[in-house]
């Protein structure tokens, strides 16, 4: 997981933007609309962001289709000190 | 004067075009990495970066002893068998298609 978090929060091009999101879904479960709202980015590069997050096992989906609900995984949970590591130089 | 090798044929042109596509593969990310190491300040972004502008000055050493070296180049041209480009030729593409799969992977 730790290597995960790394590639895909650093590594990559949507990185920061992934760690925002991360963030966000941690501070409080919405639905993708609210993410993009609260981000300024976006609905469907919320989308995307979101996709790359579950397919990694960050991230999981609650609820049905329309309005689901994002929230944290137990495994990013259990591994939030590195999350907060490289996230201290996102703004 | 030696006379000239048989023609290498296609070998050293598969060779240039896949050590340019190289060279363009490392620049764009190595251009992302960089950014993130800007943003982020951790030593992996680092270690990705420096990882990236090495393998970057290898290509273009590469390119630089095929096309411009006075006298490599000429060696190069005229003097290397067609089952010697063949061999350096494969290191290469497979290079490129090990750095196609990592901007795939970086790129999203």
């Amino acid at each position: 997981m730790e290597a995960v978090l790394w590639y895909v929060l650093t590594g990559t091009r949507g990185g920061p933007n992934r760690v925002r999101l991360l963030q966000a879904i941690n501070e409080r479960p919405r639905n993708a609309n609210q993410f993009a709202e609260a981000l300024d980015l976006d609905y469907t590069t919320i989308r995307h962001h979101l996709e790359v997050l579950i397919d990694n096992g960050m991230v999981r989906k609650s609820g049905g289709d329309y309005g689901a609900v994002y929230l944290t995984t137990e495994q990013v949970d259990h591994h939030w000190e590195t999350v907060e590591t490289i996230s201290e130089q996102v703004e | 004067m030696a006379p000239l090798q048989a023609d290498p044929g296609i070998w050293p042109t598969v060779a240039r075009v896949s050590v340019t596509l190289n060279a363009l593969l490392l620049l764009a990310l190595g251009a992302l990495w960089a950014r993130n190491y800007w943003q982020f300040r951790s030593k992996h972004t680092l270690g990705l970066f420096v990882f990236s502008l090495l393998l970057l000055a290898e290509n273009v050493l590469a390119l630089y002893y095929y096309m411009a070296d006075p006298t490599l180049a000429t060696w190069f041209a005229t003097a290397v068998p067609a089952i010697a480009w063949r061999a350096m030729m494969l290191l290469h593409v497979l290079e490129t298609v090990a750095l196609v799969f990592l901007t795939w992977v970086s790129w999203d």
